[in-house]
């Protein structure tokens, strides 16, 4: 039956970004609009003492500069989800921590608003902060359970796993703060209509961001719309709502203008969560042919005074190989600094340990690591205790290796030199969660000349949803993809889900699907009804639907057309589709990567990455693959050079900016060769497809950093892996 | 950023006296650090004079030197065919440099003014004695991975990021200004400063005084010259550290040399002690570690920092290692 899902499909808003036709948040247009910026707290733990804005009052085109004094009292939205915080801003003279704001300025443009909020004076009754994981390990506990993951689990019995083991590697690795910056930095933009919320927003969850200003404004969610038609990029970072976005709404209520507010790429340094610090001890025994016996993995991570979230959860070390006996405890430590959040691939945080620590154990072994890996697959889910739907991460490594080159590797480190230096092969499984939302929505509105509107209120952050719901559509419709146009990014339309935990397939692929089923049904029976179709009075269920086409199965030349029949009925066929039950899958895959070392200087430069994975059926390979070779081209930031700069005096950024703050560019970046396994997880509703978005941005950094020991010898524990760690 | 008055010079000597005449006003050329020096609050001018279409974009050779007017862009000299037949340590500086679109915009005279990345004086709200004089240096016991083992002082141990500056500090090269007292020349040694007590001025400039020329001496016929840059990332990164090398060879005997090095110092950082344990004598291992050990014999490592001791004596070496191999 399908036709169109799979193909490599090119994005149907290419035209539109690479022109700038599309409208992100801040492109709306919006007559009046004013323009908000923040004045943020420079201390990280304390009070205000005195807050002076007559200066900024005063200042050329000012409308309003709100402080805790006069800002309007909002609520504070419940629950760890979606808002992150347990506190709104500019309601109390409390500081929780550097970046927080403090004022809000209200001017007629953009450059009124940053001049007067430089004019805003403020001071602290500031107490010290302690803002370094490393010197307050002493004060970790264990906190709550944090969005359904354990924070302590056990499974089999742990002190037998350790006498079983005839070999045990016992690590402590460190991860750094990192933030998501994505190219858009997050947009409000807040429409008020009489009691009428408009909200232009980048979110990745436009559903949430409605319910939460509902909430935090005292108004009936079916007044607030939000509007979230192109992303640029959010990895995480807006996925929760925070609190930039219930200031500038209620602003835009205070002074009777839409407002807009865009943080500025310092600000988002402290708005919008971060990949928190961690600090890591991993125990893995094994027999000596490898199997391992054990493991005893616990997690520190920062967490803020006011709230004890956590998100980098130890999965991996849970789901990802048969490990018969382990203890995983995930701890917190209370520091003055913002709440951390999800960040790209939140597991990649945990699992970088784990596979780091797995070519540890093949060392010492003496075992491949990709063999290690094999003789520790697993095909059950040792958490649930049910089968993975379908799982081929063997075949992965085994791909993959024949694609490297795998066998030509001498697993004797520094072995492998060349001229520009040492060279190193490292290898780790890549693995994610996808899904688990509820699932999403969808209606369709076939028009009398043949074309179907899709909409869906899901999100596109760049993945691909656009082209990927496309496909989805014209194959539930039995059309062309040129006869679909999907819209997204509404909360008019029917809801979905957020955007982020690679669910936007298994949770709205369903739904969408579902619709345009019951459309096409639709359609099919108000042609075998109608006197006037050629198909009047045959069986529906033998009607097949193609290019637009209704026949009878092998009957292709008597037929009727979605044109015809809706033109016909005499207006547009609408057909909504309650939400689909959603999925949750595992997607998995086996990354090689390829290092050269310089032996004096200590630069490392990736040579080559090759990825082969397991995303179910892959529904468009092009975009796929797009997100597999992003995924890459992240994890070699998070490897080799990303790193947000705290200081432990000030609790505060020191590099909140792209030049400080080091991602990679073009030449950081090598060839990275991509393949899917491409076989259907029978168990998923999403047309055979798992969630695969954050999959691929697992698994490099261990690689990389296994990579990094095969050339030099040289363990490092402590990301980044900079030149200054390797002299 | 707070408003400010702009205005464009049709001539060096208006700009000068229209920024003379104002206490905190200054001149903008590429505007690739200064703009957003000023909207990050780091620096606040209420005059901005535009000096990129004055007629000083020249590269002329004469009487064995080459001059190069202040607002030829980075990219403009570094391609030069002069410049990289002739000064390669210079070409390398420059391409090694920035990105692609900032060489384009970017002036000479701007790179040697380009301000430290310091982030503690790029954040308004730290203590900076060069942002604030007077107010503290909170990169002494704080993030300074990125700092001066150096020529730093109690007041400051920010860099200098000039690439540009790290070779013509190499290349005895001479500025030439124009102030409101006329023309003069500074020798590229007194050009930048050392923080001292007063890290707040970073060169001998005076206020209004225009940067219009850099000339550089052509080497002699057998001099080598090289630039080495250690970086986190492949491209579009300052230095950790850096090196140039300028040596004529007789035979294995190092006959002139001049070292200066980059990410180490508040200032493009020339070592007359490691030169002169190069000079006069065959560049082998030994020496080489000997240059090494006189280049850092009086740094000073605080806290992060520590690394740039080892790491730019292997710069040291890596750039000789590669110069005397060179023929």
């Amino acid at each position: 039956m399908s036709k169109v899902v799979g193909k490599p499909l090119r994005r149907v808003d290419a035209r539109a970004k690479v022109t700038g036709a599309a409208q992100y948040a801040a492109d709306a247009r919006v007559p009046g609009a004013a323009h908000g910026f923040l004045v943020m707290s420079t201390v990280a733990r304390g009070r205000i003492s005195r807050i002076d804005v007559r200066a900024a009052e005063a200042a050329p085109g000012v409308l309003a500069v709100l402080t805790h004094r006069t800002m309007p009292r909002l609520r504070t939205p419940p629950g760890e989800v979606p808002y992150f915080k347990s506190f709104v801003p500019l309601q109390d003279d409390r500081i929780h921590h550097a970046g927080q704001p403090v004022a809000l300025v209200v001017a007629g443009t953009l450059e009124q608003a940053q001049e007067a909020a430089t004019l805003v004076e403020v001071r602290y009754d500031s107490e010290r902060p302690r803002a370094a994981l490393l010197d307050a390990l002493d004060e970790a506990y264990v906190p709550p359970d944090s969005h359904d993951e354990p924070s302590e689990y056990t499974r089999g019995d742990v002190a037998a796993g350790r006498e079983q083991a005839e070999v045990t590697v016992d690590v402590t690795y460190t991860t750094v703060t990192q933030h998501h910056n994505p190219m858009e930095p997050s947009v409000t933009l807040a429409v008020w209509d009489g009691a009428d919320l408009t909200v232009h927003e980048s979110a990745q969850g436009i559903g949430f961001t409605r319910s939460t200003l509902a909430e935090a404004l005292d108004v009936p969610p079916r007044n607030v719309r939000v509007l979230s038609p192109y992303l640029g990029g959010g990895f995480g970072g807006k996925g929760p709502v925070w609190p930039h976005t219930l200031l500038t709404a209620a602003a835009a209520r205070e002074v009777g203008r839409p407002v807009k507010l865009v943080l500025s790429r310092a600000h988002t340094y402290s708005s919008t969560g971060h990949r928190a610090e961690t600090h890591q001890r991993l125990a893995l025994g094994a027999r000596r042919d490898g199997r391992l016996t054990f493991a005893e993995h616990t997690t520190t991570e920062q967490v803020s005074r006011t709230e004890q979230s956590l998100h980098a959860a130890n999965k991996a070390t849970r789901l990802l190989y048969g490990i018969p006996n382990l203890r995983t405890v995930q701890r917190a430590v209370r520091l003055d600094l913002p709440t951390g959040s999800f960040m790209r691939s939140p597991e990649a945080t945990t699992s970088h340990v784990l596979e780091c620590a797995l070519d540890e154990l093949s060392c010492e072994l003496g075992v491949d690591p990709v063999e290690l890996r094999l003789r520790n697959d697993t095909r059950v889910d040792l958490v649930t205790g049910e089968p993975f739907g379908s799982r081929y991460l063997a075949e992965c490594f085994r791909r993959g290796a024949e694609l490297f080159g795998w066998d030509r590797r001498d697993p004797e480190p520094r072995s492998m030199r060349d001229e520009d230096g040492l060279v190193g092969w490292g290898v780790a499984a890549a693995a994610h969660t996808g899904g688990g939302f509820p699932g999403g929505a969808a209606r369709v509105t076939l028009s009398e000349d043949g074309t179907a509107l899709v909409q869906s209120g899901t999100q596109d952050i760049g993945t691909g949803t656009y082209t990927v719901m496309t496909q989805v559509s014209a194959d539930g419709l039995g059309v062309p993809t040129d006869a679909v146009r999907f819209e997204l990014g509404d909360t008019r339309f029917p809801g979905a889900p957020l955007s982020a935990g690679s669910a936007t397939v298994p949770c709205t692929v369903p739904g969408v699907f579902a619709a345009c089923a019951t459309a096409r049904d639709t359609v099919v029976g108000m042609a075998v009804r109608d006197p006037e179709s050629p198909l009047h009075g045959r069986d529906p269920g033998r009607i097949t639907v193609r290019d637009g086409r209704l026949f009878v199965t092998g009957d292709p030349g008597r037929y009727d057309t979605y044109r015809a029949v809706v033109r016909r009925h005499g207006e547009p066929v609408v057909v909504n589709s309650p939400p689909q039950d959603s999925f949750s899958g595992y997607s998995t895959g086996a990354v090689f990567a390829e290092v050269c070392v310089h032996p004096r200087l200590g630069t490392v430069r990736v040579r080559r990455v090759t990825g082969v994975f397991d995303p179910g059926t892959v529904l468009n390979h092009r975009t796929a693959r797009s997100q597999a070779i992003g995924g890459a081209i992240w994890n070699i930031g998070f490897t080799l050079t990303e790193h947000t700069l705290i200081d432990a005096h000030a609790g505060r950024v020191v590099n909140p900016n792209l030049s400080g703050y080091l991602v990679p560019v073009n030449a950081d970046v090598p060839r990275v060769e991509v393949e899917f396994i491409d076989k259907p997880d029978p168990t998923s509703p999403a047309l055979n497809a798992r969630g695969f978005g954050e999959t691929p941005s697992t698994g490099v950094t261990a690689a990389l950093a296994n990579a990094v020991y095969h050339a030099t010898g040289r363990r490092i524990r402590e990301l980044p892996l900079t030149p200054d760690k390797l002299l | 950023m707070k408003l400010f008055d702009y205005a464009r010079a049709g001539r060096p000597e208006e700009a000068v006296r229209m920024v003379a005449a104002r206490t905190t006003g200054t001149f903008v050329a590429g505007g690739t650090d200064l703009l957003n020096l000023m909207k990050d609050g780091a620096q606040t001018h209420d005059l901005v004079v535009d000096v990129s279409r004055l007629p000083l974009t020249g590269i002329e050779e004469s009487g064995g030197r080459l001059r190069i007017g202040a607002m030829a862009t980075m990219a403009d000299v570094a391609l030069h065919p002069v410049v990289r037949r002739r000064l390669p340590v210079m070409s390398q500086a420059l391409l090694q440099s920035a990105s692609p679109q900032i060489r384009n915009m970017a002036s000479i005279g701007g790179n040697l003014l380009q301000r430290t990345r310091c982030g503690y004086f790029r954040s308004p709200g730290f203590a900076c004695n060069k942002r604030e004089p007077g107010s503290g240096c909170a990169a002494l016991e704080g993030r300074n991975r990125g700092h001066a083992v150096l020529g730093g002082s109690d007041h400051c141990i920010a860099v200098h990021p000039s690439d540009l500056a790290v070779a013509l500090r190499a290349l005895d090269a001479t500025v030439h200004t124009l102030g409101p007292d006329g023309p003069r020349s500074i020798g590229i040694a007194g050009f930048h400063r050392a923080p001292g007590t007063t890290p707040h001025r970073e060169n001998a400039l005076r206020h209004g005084e225009l940067v219009t020329a850099v000339e550089v001496p052509l080497p002699a016929p057998g001099v080598r010259s090289r630039y080495l840059k250690v970086r986190d990332r492949a491209s579009f990164e300052f230095a950790l550290v850096s090196a140039a090398a300028v040596v004529r060879m007789d035979g294995r005997t190092v006959r002139e040399v001049a070292l200066a090095f980059g990410g180490v110092a508040p200032l493009p950082w020339r070592s007359a002690e490691a030169e002169a344990a190069l000079r006069g004598r065959a560049l082998t291992d030994t020496t080489i570690g000997e240059a090494g050990e006189a280049l850092v014999g009086r740094a000073r490592p605080r806290g992060e920092n520590a690394f740039k001791v080892e790491l730019v004596r292997r710069a040291l070496r890596d750039v000789l290692d590669r110069l005397g191999r060179q023929r």
